[in-house]
Protein backbone atom coordinates (compact mmCIF):
# COMPACT_ATOMS: atom_id res chain seq x y z
CA UNK A 1 0.00 0.00 0.00
CA UNK A 2 1.22 3.48 -0.82
CA UNK A 3 1.81 6.07 1.81
CA UNK A 4 -0.80 8.83 1.78
CA UNK A 5 0.52 10.88 4.66
CA UNK A 6 3.92 10.91 6.26
CA UNK A 7 5.32 13.08 9.02
CA UNK A 8 8.90 13.29 10.20
CA UNK A 9 10.20 15.04 13.29
CA UNK A 10 7.03 17.09 13.69
CA UNK A 11 7.38 19.40 16.70
CA UNK A 12 5.52 22.23 18.30
CA UNK A 13 6.15 24.09 21.56
CA UNK A 14 3.97 26.58 23.38
CA UNK A 15 6.27 28.77 25.42
CA UNK A 16 8.37 26.30 27.35
CA UNK A 17 5.95 23.40 26.92
CA UNK A 18 6.83 20.90 24.22
CA UNK A 19 3.32 19.83 23.20
CA UNK A 20 4.52 17.60 20.37
CA UNK A 21 8.15 16.62 19.96
CA UNK A 22 9.66 14.73 17.03
CA UNK A 23 6.53 12.93 15.90
CA UNK A 24 7.14 10.62 12.92
CA UNK A 25 4.62 8.22 11.42
CA UNK A 26 3.03 7.26 8.13
CA UNK A 27 -0.52 6.43 7.09
CA UNK A 28 -1.09 4.08 4.20
CA UNK A 29 -3.89 4.61 1.71
CA UNK A 30 -7.10 2.99 2.96
CA UNK A 31 -5.83 2.52 6.49
CA UNK A 32 -7.38 3.56 9.79
CA UNK A 33 -4.66 4.92 12.03
CA UNK A 34 -5.32 5.59 15.70
CA UNK A 35 -3.56 8.40 17.50
CA UNK A 36 -3.96 7.71 21.20
CA UNK A 37 -2.63 8.82 24.53
CA UNK A 38 -3.91 10.12 27.85
CA UNK A 39 -5.15 13.68 28.27
CA UNK A 40 -2.36 16.17 27.66
CA UNK A 41 -0.34 13.73 25.58
CA UNK A 42 -0.36 16.07 22.58
CA UNK A 43 -3.09 14.43 20.50
CA UNK A 44 -5.02 17.62 19.81
CA UNK A 45 -1.84 19.53 19.01
CA UNK A 46 -0.90 16.73 16.60
CA UNK A 47 -4.22 16.90 14.73
CA UNK A 48 -4.03 20.71 14.69
CA UNK A 49 -0.56 20.46 13.14
CA UNK A 50 -1.71 17.95 10.53
CA UNK A 51 -4.76 19.99 9.56
CA UNK A 52 -2.84 23.27 9.34
CA UNK A 53 -4.72 24.94 12.18
CA UNK A 54 -1.36 25.59 13.85
CA UNK A 55 2.10 25.61 12.27
CA UNK A 56 4.94 23.35 13.42
CA UNK A 57 8.24 24.67 14.81
CA UNK A 58 10.09 21.85 13.12
CA UNK A 59 9.52 18.75 11.03
CA UNK A 60 7.78 17.94 7.78
CA UNK A 61 4.39 16.72 6.61
CA UNK A 62 4.10 15.04 3.21
CA UNK A 63 0.65 14.36 1.78
CA UNK A 64 0.17 12.34 -1.42
CA UNK A 65 3.85 12.75 -2.27
CA UNK A 66 3.78 16.50 -1.84
CA UNK A 67 5.26 18.56 1.00
CA UNK A 68 2.41 20.37 2.78
CA UNK A 69 4.18 21.49 5.98
CA UNK A 70 2.68 24.69 7.39
CA UNK A 71 0.00 25.10 4.72
CA UNK A 72 -3.24 26.70 5.95
CA UNK A 73 -6.34 24.52 6.49
CA UNK A 74 -8.21 25.68 3.37
CA UNK A 75 -5.24 24.72 1.24
CA UNK A 76 -5.06 21.26 2.81
CA UNK A 77 -8.82 20.78 2.45
CA UNK A 78 -8.45 21.48 -1.26
CA UNK A 79 -5.85 18.71 -1.44
CA UNK A 80 -8.19 16.31 0.36
CA UNK A 81 -7.07 16.53 3.98
CA UNK A 82 -10.11 17.32 6.12
CA UNK A 83 -10.80 17.14 9.85
CA UNK A 84 -13.59 17.26 12.41
CA UNK A 85 -13.44 19.05 15.74
CA UNK A 86 -13.43 17.58 19.22
CA UNK A 87 -16.14 19.74 20.71
CA UNK A 88 -19.05 19.71 18.31
CA UNK A 89 -18.51 22.49 15.82
CA UNK A 90 -21.48 23.14 13.59
CA UNK A 91 -23.21 26.29 12.34
CA UNK A 92 -25.61 26.29 15.29
CA UNK A 93 -28.22 28.72 13.97
CA UNK A 94 -28.57 27.02 10.59
CA UNK A 95 -30.47 24.02 9.36
CA UNK A 96 -28.82 20.62 9.11
CA UNK A 97 -28.99 20.77 5.32
CA UNK A 98 -27.43 24.25 5.23
CA UNK A 99 -24.61 22.95 7.45
CA UNK A 100 -23.92 20.13 5.02
CA UNK A 101 -24.02 22.47 2.01
CA UNK A 102 -21.47 24.73 3.66
CA UNK A 103 -19.22 21.74 4.20
CA UNK A 104 -19.46 21.07 0.46
CA UNK A 105 -17.99 24.50 -0.40
CA UNK A 106 -15.23 23.03 -2.57
CA UNK A 107 -17.62 21.13 -4.81
CA UNK A 108 -20.45 23.64 -4.64
CA UNK A 109 -18.74 26.97 -5.21
CA UNK A 110 -18.39 27.59 -8.94
CA UNK A 111 -16.17 30.71 -8.81
CA UNK A 112 -17.07 34.37 -8.38
CA UNK A 113 -18.60 35.14 -11.77
CA UNK A 114 -20.73 31.98 -12.23
CA UNK A 115 -21.90 32.27 -8.61
CA UNK A 116 -22.85 35.93 -9.05
CA UNK A 117 -24.64 35.34 -12.33
CA UNK A 118 -26.18 32.03 -11.26
CA UNK A 119 -25.07 30.35 -14.48
CA UNK A 120 -26.14 26.91 -15.64
CA UNK A 121 -22.85 25.52 -14.38
CA UNK A 122 -23.52 27.01 -10.94
CA UNK A 123 -27.00 25.48 -10.91
CA UNK A 124 -25.74 22.11 -12.07
CA UNK A 125 -23.19 22.10 -9.25
CA UNK A 126 -25.91 23.03 -6.82
CA UNK A 127 -28.18 20.16 -7.93
CA UNK A 128 -25.33 17.69 -7.91
CA UNK A 129 -24.24 18.82 -4.43
CA UNK A 130 -27.78 18.69 -3.04
CA UNK A 131 -28.18 15.11 -4.20
CA UNK A 132 -24.83 14.19 -2.69
CA UNK A 133 -25.73 15.95 0.57
CA UNK A 134 -29.11 14.21 0.72
CA UNK A 135 -27.37 10.88 0.38
CA UNK A 136 -24.85 11.76 3.10
CA UNK A 137 -27.61 12.89 5.47
CA UNK A 138 -29.54 9.69 4.84
CA UNK A 139 -26.41 7.70 5.54
CA UNK A 140 -26.04 9.37 8.95
CA UNK A 141 -29.75 9.10 9.72
CA UNK A 142 -30.19 12.84 9.51
CA UNK A 143 -32.33 12.95 6.37
CA UNK A 144 -35.58 13.53 8.23
CA UNK A 145 -33.88 16.35 10.18
CA UNK A 146 -32.74 18.33 7.14
CA UNK A 147 -34.71 21.42 8.11
CA UNK A 148 -33.98 21.18 11.85
CA UNK A 149 -31.74 23.84 13.41
CA UNK A 150 -28.35 22.25 14.05
CA UNK A 151 -27.88 23.83 17.48
CA UNK A 152 -31.10 22.28 18.75
CA UNK A 153 -30.02 18.70 17.97
CA UNK A 154 -28.84 16.35 20.71
CA UNK A 155 -25.09 16.04 21.21
CA UNK A 156 -24.67 12.77 19.32
CA UNK A 157 -26.55 14.11 16.29
CA UNK A 158 -24.39 17.21 16.26
CA UNK A 159 -21.29 15.03 16.23
CA UNK A 160 -22.73 13.12 13.27
CA UNK A 161 -23.40 16.40 11.53
CA UNK A 162 -19.79 17.40 12.16
CA UNK A 163 -18.76 14.27 10.25
CA UNK A 164 -21.24 15.04 7.46
CA UNK A 165 -19.74 18.53 7.10
CA UNK A 166 -16.25 17.03 6.84
CA UNK A 167 -17.30 14.29 4.39
CA UNK A 168 -19.14 16.84 2.25
CA UNK A 169 -15.72 18.23 1.35
CA UNK A 170 -14.91 14.82 -0.24
CA UNK A 171 -11.70 14.12 1.71
CA UNK A 172 -9.04 11.57 0.77
CA UNK A 173 -7.86 11.60 4.36
CA UNK A 174 -10.30 12.33 7.15
CA UNK A 175 -9.07 13.17 10.63
CA UNK A 176 -11.56 12.62 13.44
CA UNK A 177 -10.86 14.39 16.72
CA UNK A 178 -12.36 12.30 19.56
CA UNK A 179 -15.37 11.03 17.60
CA UNK A 180 -16.90 9.14 20.54
CA UNK A 181 -16.05 11.48 23.42
CA UNK A 182 -19.17 12.07 25.49
CA UNK A 183 -21.28 9.48 23.67
CA UNK A 184 -23.21 6.62 25.25
CA UNK A 185 -21.87 3.11 24.53
CA UNK A 186 -24.64 2.41 22.03
CA UNK A 187 -23.99 5.64 20.11
CA UNK A 188 -20.26 4.96 20.19
CA UNK A 189 -20.86 1.56 18.55
CA UNK A 190 -22.80 3.27 15.78
CA UNK A 191 -19.95 5.72 15.21
CA UNK A 192 -17.54 2.79 15.06
CA UNK A 193 -19.65 1.19 12.35
CA UNK A 194 -19.88 4.50 10.48
CA UNK A 195 -16.12 4.97 10.51
CA UNK A 196 -15.66 1.48 9.03
CA UNK A 197 -18.10 2.36 6.28
CA UNK A 198 -16.30 5.63 5.56
CA UNK A 199 -13.17 3.57 5.01
CA UNK A 200 -15.05 1.22 2.69
CA UNK A 201 -15.75 4.25 0.51
CA UNK A 202 -12.03 4.66 -0.02
CA UNK A 203 -11.32 7.32 2.58
CA UNK A 204 -8.21 6.95 4.72
CA UNK A 205 -8.70 7.86 8.38
CA UNK A 206 -6.76 9.14 11.35
CA UNK A 207 -8.77 8.77 14.55
CA UNK A 208 -7.68 10.60 17.67
CA UNK A 209 -9.02 9.31 20.97
CA UNK A 210 -7.98 8.28 24.44
CA UNK A 211 -10.36 5.35 24.73
CA UNK A 212 -8.08 2.36 24.17
CA UNK A 213 -10.90 -0.19 23.97
CA UNK A 214 -12.75 1.79 21.29
CA UNK A 215 -9.74 2.58 19.21
CA UNK A 216 -7.94 -0.77 19.33
CA UNK A 217 -11.02 -2.50 17.98
CA UNK A 218 -11.23 -0.07 15.10
CA UNK A 219 -7.73 0.77 13.94
CA UNK A 220 -5.26 -1.11 11.77
CA UNK A 221 -2.36 0.54 13.49
CA UNK A 222 -1.83 2.75 16.52
CA UNK A 223 0.55 5.53 17.42
CA UNK A 224 0.74 6.07 21.17
CA UNK A 225 1.64 9.54 22.41
CA UNK A 226 2.91 10.38 25.87
CA UNK A 227 4.09 13.84 26.96
CA UNK A 228 4.17 14.92 23.33
CA UNK A 229 6.44 12.08 22.26
CA UNK A 230 5.84 8.82 20.50
CA UNK A 231 5.80 5.97 22.96
CA UNK A 232 5.01 3.09 20.64
CA UNK A 233 3.77 2.36 17.16
CA UNK A 234 2.34 -0.77 15.58
CA UNK A 235 -0.72 -2.99 15.37
CA UNK A 236 -3.11 -2.84 18.34
CA UNK A 237 -1.81 -6.25 19.53
CA UNK A 238 1.82 -5.10 19.42
CA UNK A 239 1.04 -1.84 21.15
CA UNK A 240 -1.08 -3.44 23.85
CA UNK A 241 1.77 -5.82 24.61
CA UNK A 242 4.35 -3.04 24.78
CA UNK A 243 5.64 -2.72 28.33
CA UNK A 244 6.23 1.03 28.03
CA UNK A 245 2.63 1.54 26.94
CA UNK A 246 1.30 -0.60 29.75
CA UNK A 247 3.38 1.29 32.28
CA UNK A 248 2.64 4.79 31.01
CA UNK A 249 -0.85 4.55 29.71
CA UNK A 250 -2.66 1.47 30.91
CA UNK A 251 -0.85 1.19 34.20
CA UNK A 252 -3.36 3.41 35.95
CA UNK A 253 -6.73 1.71 36.26
CA UNK A 254 -6.51 -0.30 33.06
CA UNK A 255 -4.03 -2.83 34.36
CA UNK A 256 -6.18 -5.79 33.44
CA UNK A 257 -6.46 -4.78 29.77
CA UNK B 1 -34.25 7.21 -2.45
CA UNK B 2 -31.48 9.78 -2.35
CA UNK B 3 -32.68 11.61 -5.45
CA UNK B 4 -36.22 11.79 -4.10
CA UNK B 5 -34.94 13.51 -0.97
CA UNK B 6 -32.84 15.87 -3.07
CA UNK B 7 -35.82 16.89 -5.18
CA UNK B 8 -38.01 17.50 -2.16
CA UNK B 9 -35.32 19.60 -0.55
CA UNK B 10 -34.81 21.72 -3.64
CA UNK B 11 -38.44 22.72 -3.96
CA UNK B 12 -38.57 24.50 -0.59
CA UNK B 13 -37.94 28.18 -1.29
CA UNK B 14 -39.74 30.04 1.51
CA UNK B 15 -41.32 33.50 1.10
CA UNK B 16 -39.36 34.37 -2.01
CA UNK B 17 -42.42 35.60 -3.93
CA UNK B 18 -43.55 37.88 -1.09
CA UNK B 19 -40.10 39.41 -1.02
CA UNK B 20 -40.12 39.97 -4.78
CA UNK B 21 -43.51 41.68 -4.51
CA UNK B 22 -42.26 43.95 -1.77
CA UNK B 23 -39.17 44.91 -3.77
CA UNK B 24 -41.24 45.60 -6.90
CA UNK B 25 -43.69 47.74 -4.89
CA UNK B 26 -40.85 49.74 -3.34
CA UNK B 27 -39.24 50.28 -6.74
CA UNK B 28 -42.51 51.54 -8.19
CA UNK B 29 -43.05 53.92 -5.27
CA UNK B 30 -39.50 55.27 -5.60
CA UNK B 31 -39.80 55.75 -9.36
CA UNK B 32 -43.08 57.63 -8.99
CA UNK B 33 -42.06 59.50 -5.82
CA UNK B 34 -41.36 62.88 -7.51
CA UNK B 35 -44.66 62.72 -9.42
CA UNK B 36 -46.68 61.96 -6.31
CA UNK B 37 -44.88 64.44 -4.06
CA UNK B 38 -44.00 67.49 -6.15
CA UNK B 39 -42.45 69.01 -3.04
CA UNK B 40 -38.77 70.08 -3.30
CA UNK B 41 -38.01 69.15 0.27
CA UNK B 42 -39.31 65.61 -0.13
CA UNK B 43 -37.40 65.22 -3.39
CA UNK B 44 -34.16 66.30 -1.73
CA UNK B 45 -34.88 63.92 1.12
CA UNK B 46 -35.49 61.03 -1.26
CA UNK B 47 -32.22 61.79 -3.06
CA UNK B 48 -30.32 61.69 0.21
CA UNK B 49 -31.98 58.42 1.20
CA UNK B 50 -31.01 56.89 -2.15
CA UNK B 51 -27.39 58.00 -1.67
CA UNK B 52 -27.18 56.72 1.89
CA UNK B 53 -28.76 53.43 0.86
CA UNK B 54 -25.61 52.82 -1.20
CA UNK B 55 -23.30 53.49 1.73
CA UNK B 56 -25.35 51.54 4.25
CA UNK B 57 -25.82 48.53 1.95
CA UNK B 58 -22.13 48.36 1.07
CA UNK B 59 -21.21 48.59 4.76
CA UNK B 60 -23.72 45.80 5.41
CA UNK B 61 -21.68 43.60 3.08
CA UNK B 62 -18.58 44.11 5.26
CA UNK B 63 -20.62 43.59 8.44
CA UNK B 64 -21.76 40.23 7.08
CA UNK B 65 -18.14 39.05 7.13
CA UNK B 66 -18.12 39.81 10.86
CA UNK B 67 -16.32 43.15 10.75
CA UNK B 68 -17.81 46.55 11.57
CA UNK B 69 -15.80 49.15 9.68
CA UNK B 70 -15.62 52.70 11.02
CA UNK B 71 -13.69 53.91 7.99
CA UNK B 72 -16.43 53.55 5.42
CA UNK B 73 -16.95 57.29 4.88
CA UNK B 74 -13.18 57.64 4.46
CA UNK B 75 -13.29 55.28 1.47
CA UNK B 76 -16.21 57.29 0.08
CA UNK B 77 -13.99 60.34 0.38
CA UNK B 78 -11.13 58.70 -1.52
CA UNK B 79 -13.50 57.94 -4.40
CA UNK B 80 -15.12 61.38 -4.20
CA UNK B 81 -11.87 63.33 -4.31
CA UNK B 82 -10.32 61.19 -7.03
CA UNK B 83 -13.42 61.47 -9.22
CA UNK B 84 -13.91 65.20 -8.69
CA UNK B 85 -10.22 65.98 -9.26
CA UNK B 86 -9.95 63.83 -12.35
CA UNK B 87 -13.01 65.56 -13.75
CA UNK B 88 -12.09 69.13 -12.80
CA UNK B 89 -8.31 69.03 -13.20
CA UNK B 90 -7.82 66.36 -15.86
CA UNK B 91 -11.03 67.02 -17.76
CA UNK B 92 -12.22 63.41 -17.68
CA UNK B 93 -15.93 62.88 -18.36
CA UNK B 94 -18.16 61.85 -15.43
CA UNK B 95 -18.62 58.39 -16.91
CA UNK B 96 -14.87 57.80 -16.58
CA UNK B 97 -14.37 59.73 -13.34
CA UNK B 98 -16.95 57.71 -11.37
CA UNK B 99 -15.37 54.28 -12.02
CA UNK B 100 -11.91 55.80 -11.52
CA UNK B 101 -12.97 57.07 -8.10
CA UNK B 102 -14.37 53.67 -7.14
CA UNK B 103 -11.21 52.01 -8.38
CA UNK B 104 -9.16 54.32 -6.15
CA UNK B 105 -11.26 53.39 -3.10
CA UNK B 106 -10.92 49.70 -4.02
CA UNK B 107 -7.14 50.06 -4.37
CA UNK B 108 -6.80 51.63 -0.92
CA UNK B 109 -9.03 48.86 0.48
CA UNK B 110 -6.90 46.22 -1.19
CA UNK B 111 -3.72 47.75 0.24
CA UNK B 112 -5.04 48.00 3.80
CA UNK B 113 -7.46 45.02 3.88
CA UNK B 114 -4.99 42.14 4.26
CA UNK B 115 -3.44 43.93 7.26
CA UNK B 116 -6.53 45.01 9.16
CA UNK B 117 -8.93 42.13 8.40
CA UNK B 118 -6.84 39.79 10.54
CA UNK B 119 -8.07 41.55 13.65
CA UNK B 120 -11.67 41.18 14.72
CA UNK B 121 -14.26 42.69 17.02
CA UNK B 122 -13.36 45.81 18.94
CA UNK B 123 -9.81 45.80 17.61
CA UNK B 124 -11.09 46.04 14.06
CA UNK B 125 -13.33 48.92 15.13
CA UNK B 126 -10.33 50.73 16.64
CA UNK B 127 -8.07 50.14 13.64
CA UNK B 128 -10.68 51.30 11.11
CA UNK B 129 -11.56 54.27 13.33
CA UNK B 130 -7.91 55.30 13.17
CA UNK B 131 -7.64 54.67 9.47
CA UNK B 132 -10.76 56.74 8.77
CA UNK B 133 -9.25 59.56 10.80
CA UNK B 134 -5.99 59.29 8.85
CA UNK B 135 -7.92 59.59 5.58
CA UNK B 136 -9.78 62.63 6.89
CA UNK B 137 -6.45 64.22 7.90
CA UNK B 138 -5.12 63.65 4.39
CA UNK B 139 -8.22 65.33 2.93
CA UNK B 140 -7.79 68.26 5.32
CA UNK B 141 -4.03 68.73 5.25
CA UNK B 142 -3.16 68.07 1.63
CA UNK B 143 -4.36 71.57 0.78
CA UNK B 144 -2.68 71.87 -2.62
CA UNK B 145 -4.75 68.98 -3.98
CA UNK B 146 -7.89 68.74 -1.86
CA UNK B 147 -8.41 72.41 -1.07
CA UNK B 148 -7.99 71.68 2.65
CA UNK B 149 -10.92 72.16 4.99
CA UNK B 150 -12.60 74.51 2.52
CA UNK B 151 -12.79 71.68 0.03
CA UNK B 152 -13.45 72.08 -3.66
CA UNK B 153 -16.36 74.26 -4.81
CA UNK B 154 -18.40 74.35 -7.99
CA UNK B 155 -18.26 70.65 -8.71
CA UNK B 156 -20.03 70.41 -12.06
CA UNK B 157 -23.18 68.31 -12.50
CA UNK B 158 -22.45 64.84 -13.92
CA UNK B 159 -24.26 65.83 -17.13
CA UNK B 160 -26.65 68.68 -18.05
CA UNK B 161 -29.62 66.35 -17.73
CA UNK B 162 -28.73 65.67 -14.08
CA UNK B 163 -28.40 69.36 -13.23
CA UNK B 164 -32.02 69.61 -12.03
CA UNK B 165 -33.06 68.13 -8.68
CA UNK B 166 -35.44 65.79 -10.52
CA UNK B 167 -32.76 64.61 -12.94
CA UNK B 168 -30.32 64.02 -10.10
CA UNK B 169 -32.92 62.13 -8.10
CA UNK B 170 -33.27 59.59 -10.88
CA UNK B 171 -29.49 59.31 -11.23
CA UNK B 172 -29.17 58.66 -7.49
CA UNK B 173 -32.07 56.22 -7.56
CA UNK B 174 -30.60 54.35 -10.51
CA UNK B 175 -27.22 54.11 -8.79
CA UNK B 176 -28.83 52.96 -5.54
CA UNK B 177 -30.87 50.26 -7.29
CA UNK B 178 -27.77 49.04 -9.09
CA UNK B 179 -25.50 49.04 -6.02
CA UNK B 180 -28.07 47.56 -3.64
CA UNK B 181 -28.94 45.04 -6.36
CA UNK B 182 -25.29 43.98 -6.57
CA UNK B 183 -25.10 43.56 -2.80
CA UNK B 184 -28.38 41.62 -2.75
CA UNK B 185 -27.21 39.35 -5.54
CA UNK B 186 -23.90 38.68 -3.81
CA UNK B 187 -25.63 37.80 -0.55
CA UNK B 188 -28.26 35.68 -2.29
CA UNK B 189 -25.73 33.57 -4.19
CA UNK B 190 -23.26 30.90 -3.11
CA UNK B 191 -20.94 33.82 -2.31
CA UNK B 192 -23.38 34.95 0.38
CA UNK B 193 -23.65 31.44 1.81
CA UNK B 194 -19.88 31.35 2.20
CA UNK B 195 -19.74 34.87 3.69
CA UNK B 196 -22.25 33.80 6.33
CA UNK B 197 -20.30 30.60 6.96
CA UNK B 198 -17.01 32.35 7.57
CA UNK B 199 -18.64 34.86 9.91
CA UNK B 200 -20.43 32.22 11.97
CA UNK B 201 -17.59 29.71 12.30
CA UNK B 202 -14.38 30.91 10.71
CA UNK B 203 -12.30 27.87 11.63
CA UNK B 204 -14.89 25.40 10.40
CA UNK B 205 -15.31 27.26 7.10
CA UNK B 206 -11.56 27.30 6.65
CA UNK B 207 -11.40 23.54 7.18
CA UNK B 208 -14.07 23.14 4.50
CA UNK B 209 -11.68 24.84 2.07
CA UNK B 210 -12.65 28.52 2.30
CA UNK B 211 -9.61 30.85 2.09
CA UNK B 212 -11.05 33.08 4.80
CA UNK B 213 -8.70 36.09 4.70
CA UNK B 214 -8.77 36.24 0.91
CA UNK B 215 -12.58 36.23 0.97
CA UNK B 216 -12.76 38.92 3.61
CA UNK B 217 -10.36 41.13 1.64
CA UNK B 218 -12.33 40.60 -1.57
CA UNK B 219 -15.62 41.53 0.10
CA UNK B 220 -13.99 44.56 1.74
CA UNK B 221 -12.62 45.76 -1.61
CA UNK B 222 -15.96 45.37 -3.39
CA UNK B 223 -17.83 47.10 -0.56
CA UNK B 224 -15.43 50.05 -0.50
CA UNK B 225 -15.71 50.42 -4.29
CA UNK B 226 -19.51 50.50 -3.96
CA UNK B 227 -19.29 53.03 -1.14
CA UNK B 228 -17.28 55.13 -3.58
CA UNK B 229 -20.40 55.51 -5.71
CA UNK B 230 -22.07 57.37 -2.87
CA UNK B 231 -18.96 59.50 -2.30
CA UNK B 232 -18.78 60.58 -5.94
CA UNK B 233 -22.51 61.22 -6.37
CA UNK B 234 -22.71 63.11 -3.09
CA UNK B 235 -19.98 65.53 -4.22
CA UNK B 236 -21.91 66.20 -7.41
CA UNK B 237 -25.16 66.58 -5.54
CA UNK B 238 -23.79 69.08 -3.00
CA UNK B 239 -21.67 70.73 -5.73
CA UNK B 240 -18.96 70.63 -3.10
CA UNK B 241 -16.49 68.15 -1.66
CA UNK B 242 -14.94 68.79 1.75
CA UNK B 243 -13.54 66.67 4.59
CA UNK B 244 -16.54 66.99 6.93
CA UNK B 245 -18.72 64.86 4.63
CA UNK B 246 -16.26 61.98 5.07
CA UNK B 247 -15.49 62.31 8.76
CA UNK B 248 -15.76 59.67 11.45
CA UNK B 249 -19.23 61.03 12.28
CA UNK B 250 -20.39 60.01 8.82
CA UNK B 251 -18.85 56.54 9.22
CA UNK B 252 -20.58 56.22 12.56
CA UNK B 253 -23.82 57.28 10.91
CA UNK B 254 -23.54 54.39 8.45
CA UNK B 255 -22.84 51.94 11.27
CA UNK B 256 -25.85 53.22 13.24
CA UNK B 257 -28.03 52.80 10.12
CA UNK B 258 -27.07 49.13 10.05
CA UNK B 259 -27.52 48.63 13.76
CA UNK B 260 -30.85 50.38 14.02
CA UNK B 261 -32.26 48.76 10.90
CA UNK B 262 -30.98 45.29 11.79
CA UNK B 263 -27.47 43.96 11.17
CA UNK B 264 -28.41 40.48 9.99
CA UNK B 265 -30.34 41.46 6.87
CA UNK B 266 -29.68 43.74 3.91
CA UNK B 267 -33.20 45.13 4.29
CA UNK B 268 -32.16 46.28 7.77
CA UNK B 269 -29.43 48.49 6.28
CA UNK B 270 -31.96 50.02 3.86
CA UNK B 271 -34.54 50.64 6.58
CA UNK B 272 -31.78 52.19 8.69
CA UNK B 273 -30.72 54.47 5.82
CA UNK B 274 -34.31 55.61 5.39
CA UNK B 275 -34.91 56.06 9.11
CA UNK B 276 -31.66 57.85 9.92
CA UNK B 277 -31.72 60.15 6.89
CA UNK B 278 -35.38 61.07 7.12
CA UNK B 279 -35.69 61.46 10.88
CA UNK B 280 -33.28 64.39 11.41
CA UNK B 281 -34.75 66.18 8.40
CA UNK B 282 -38.29 65.74 9.69
CA UNK B 283 -37.20 67.03 13.10
CA UNK B 284 -35.78 70.21 11.54
CA UNK B 285 -38.82 72.15 12.77
CA UNK B 286 -37.60 71.80 16.34
CA UNK B 287 -34.13 73.24 15.85
CA UNK B 288 -33.30 73.52 19.55
CA UNK B 289 -34.51 70.09 20.50
CA UNK B 290 -33.61 68.24 17.27
CA UNK B 291 -30.61 66.36 18.67
CA UNK B 292 -32.40 65.54 21.90
CA UNK B 293 -35.46 64.11 20.14
CA UNK B 294 -33.23 62.23 17.75
CA UNK B 295 -31.27 60.68 20.61
CA UNK B 296 -34.40 59.75 22.54
CA UNK B 297 -36.00 58.12 19.50
CA UNK B 298 -32.84 56.10 18.83
CA UNK B 299 -32.75 54.88 22.43
CA UNK B 300 -36.41 53.92 22.39
CA UNK B 301 -36.05 52.01 19.12
CA UNK B 302 -32.99 50.10 20.30
CA UNK B 303 -34.56 49.30 23.67
CA UNK B 304 -37.78 48.05 22.10
CA UNK B 305 -36.16 46.26 19.15
CA UNK B 306 -32.65 45.06 20.01
CA UNK B 307 -32.44 43.28 16.65
CA UNK B 308 -33.23 46.49 14.78
CA UNK B 309 -36.35 47.87 13.14
CA UNK B 310 -36.52 44.82 10.89
CA UNK B 311 -37.48 42.83 13.96
CA UNK B 312 -40.97 44.33 13.70
CA UNK B 313 -41.64 41.98 10.79
CA UNK B 314 -40.63 38.89 12.77
CA UNK B 315 -42.68 40.06 15.78
CA UNK B 316 -45.76 40.59 13.63
CA UNK B 317 -45.37 37.14 12.07
CA UNK B 318 -45.01 35.60 15.52
CA UNK B 319 -48.16 37.44 16.63
CA UNK B 320 -50.01 36.20 13.56
CA UNK B 321 -49.00 32.61 14.29
CA UNK B 322 -49.97 32.89 17.95
CA UNK B 323 -53.57 33.79 17.05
Amino acid sequence: MSRLLETSGLSRSFGGLRAVAGLSFAVAEGEILGLIGPNGAGKTTAINLLSGVIKPNAGRVVFAGEEVTGLPPHHLARKGLVRTFQSTVVYGHRTVRENALRGAFLGLYPGVVPAFLGTLRARARRRETEDRIAELLAWFGLDHLGEAIAGSLPYGRQKSLGMVIALAARPRLLMLDEPVAGLAAEEADQVLETIRRIRQRGVTLIVVDHNMRFISGLCDRLVVLHHGQELAQGTPQQVLADSAVIAAYLGRGHGAA
Amino acid sequence: MASVIGAAARSTRPRISALHGLVAGAALLLALWPLVFGNKFLLALATLVALYAIGAASLHLIIRTGHVSFAHAGFMGVAGYVAVLSQMRLGLPFAAALPLGCLAAATVALAIGPLILRVTGKYFVLVTFLFGEILRLVFTEWTAVTGGSNGIFDVPPPAPVFATPLGFYYLALGAAVLCVGIVARILGSEIGRTIDALREAERLAECSGVPVIRWKVAVFVVACALAGVQGVLQAHYLRLIDPTTFSIVESLNLVVMNVIGGMQRLAGALIGALFLTALPELLRGYVEMQRVFFGIILIIVMAALPGGIIEIGARLRALGKAR
